[in-house]
């Protein structure tokens, strides 16, 4: 059994009009880079912020290291480092200001990191916050958050509105400074080739519910794309489908496991196997959340690793 | 060294670097004894998960490539010890015949195949 950062149990967030969080379960083990993808609207903010506390559940429980979210949540706050999908702070106060109004929130601080990244980002420290542009706030956000010695990072879409460069020193002093130390990282993103470098582990998340939670390694090495051609196949189901695209005559299967198994069946059906290739995320991905390939096994979608 | 790494090649990021540590030495840009980058400090010069580079390097030392020094380092190691030319060309075949057969699927000849692949290794530089 692996030590988790995060793991929740049926996590539930129901606002009048939406059920934004639908009993999702997260595991998310200690000292990994977990990249957490989905569409607009699909959850991963709510998710961030019911972990935090910011947002209380309706249902289920969550626990982020080792503490439980409804009762722990200040000690959890304590520990994690948190930028926000808004990069909203304080307008009136300056960089500086904001590094003084902050540091003792935190027992772990580091100025050292805090002036690191100042100098490192080029973040101009003594104007006020409300006048920064939207890349310079991201960059703010990020060194209160990346400062504070936390054990976990939560970052909401961390690389919006940063330029290429900075995007690439981020990714840099986030495995340099904090995945090097073992510290656990949680990060929302939309930019699939970005999670694929850094990432051990992804989720996928859609109506707030988890799709998919596996091992990139293991979409890698497992995962196949299964494209065939024949008429009136019958539907199909199983535990390793994880989404099905058919078209008139010709059909793609996404399998996470046992793909040999899968084909054969085809095959007995009366399918003829086109191709049989490895997928990257992306595919994972489209095939998942896309909406063009409706093919849910409902709650048995997850692939857990068992080590 | 200078290593770098491509997402939108399909080949996993460890093969990748494998493969770039390999032709490094093979062209003499790393000799024997020369110090590879630790796996953290490369994974942060890639912007890579240092268990990918973990797994390179894991890889690279039990074919005999490189070696770990607990707690000093990896070098590249001396000229594949103890390895036997059959063990070498046993290696080496599935590549030939991966070559072999895209070369025929192309409609090339034996002699254009073999061309191209002495253009390579006469690529690689001098230390051969």
């Amino acid at each position: 059994m692996m030590e988790l950062a995060i793991s929740s149990q049926g996590l539930e967030k129901i606002y009048p009009q939406v059920r934004a969080l639908d009993g999702l379960n997260l595991s998310v083990p200690r000292g990994a880079v977990y990249g957490f993808l989905g569409r607009n609207g699909a959850g991963k903010t709510t998710t961030i912020k019911t972990l935090l506390g910011l947002v209380r559940p309706s249902g289920g429980a969550a626990q982020v290291l080792g503490l439980d979210i409804r009762k722990d949540h200040l000690a959890i706050l304590e520990r994690t480092g948190f930028v926000s999908e808004t990069k909203i702070l304080f307008e009136s106060l300056s960089a500086r200001q904001l590094i003084r109004f902050n540091r003792g929130y935190f027992p772990k601080w580091s100025d050292a990191l805090a002036e690191r990244y100042a100098g490192l980002f080029e973040i101009p420290m003594d104007r006020p916050f409300g006048k920064l542009s939207l890349g310079n706030r991201t960059k703010v956000c990020h060194l209160l958050a990346l400062s504070q010695g936390a054990d976990l990072l939560l970052l909401d879409d961390p690389t919006s509105g940063l330029d290429p460069v900075v995007t690439d020193l981020l990714m840099q002093v986030l495995i340099e400074d904090h995945v090097n130390e073992g510290r656990t990282v949680f990060f929302s993103s939309h930019h699939l080739s970005e999670v694929e470098k850094i990432a051990e582990w992804i989720g996928i998340i859609e109506a707030g519910k988890l799709l998919l939670e596996a091992r990139l390694e293991d979409i890698r090495q497992n995962f196949r794309l299964v494209t065939v051609s024949g008429n009136s196949l019958p539907a199909l189901t199983g535990p390793n489908l994880i989404s099905q695209k058919r078209a008139e005559k010709f059909h793609r299967f996404l399998v996470s496991r046992q793909a040999d198994e899968f084909v054969a069946k085809l095959r007995g059906e009366g399918a003829t196997v086109l191709e049989i290739s490895s997928v990257n995320l992306g595919e994972v991905f489209l095939g998942l959340a896309g909406k063009e390939l409706p093919c849910m096994p409902g709650s048995a979608g997850t692939t857990r690793a068992t080590a | 060294m200078l290593f770098h790494v491509n997402t939108s090649s399909g080949v996993p990021i460890y093969l990748q670097i494998e493969g770039q540590v390999k032709h490094a030495v093979a062209a003499g840009a790393l000799k024997q004894g020369d110090a590879l980058l630790s796996v953290r400090k490369l994974a942060a010069e890639l912007r890579v998960n240092p268990n990918t580079v973990a797994r390179a390097y894991q890889n690279l030392e039990s074919q005999g490539l490189i070696r770990t020094v607990p707690g000093g380092g990896t070098y590249v190691a001396d000229c594949q010890p103890g390895l036997l030319k059959s063990e070498k060309v046993r290696r080496l075949r599935p590549l030939a015949r991966q070559l072999a057969v895209e070369g025929a699927q192309l409609r090339l000849t034996t002699e254009e195949v073999v061309k191209l692949l002495e253009g390579e290794m006469n690529g690689l530089g001098e230390r051969r």
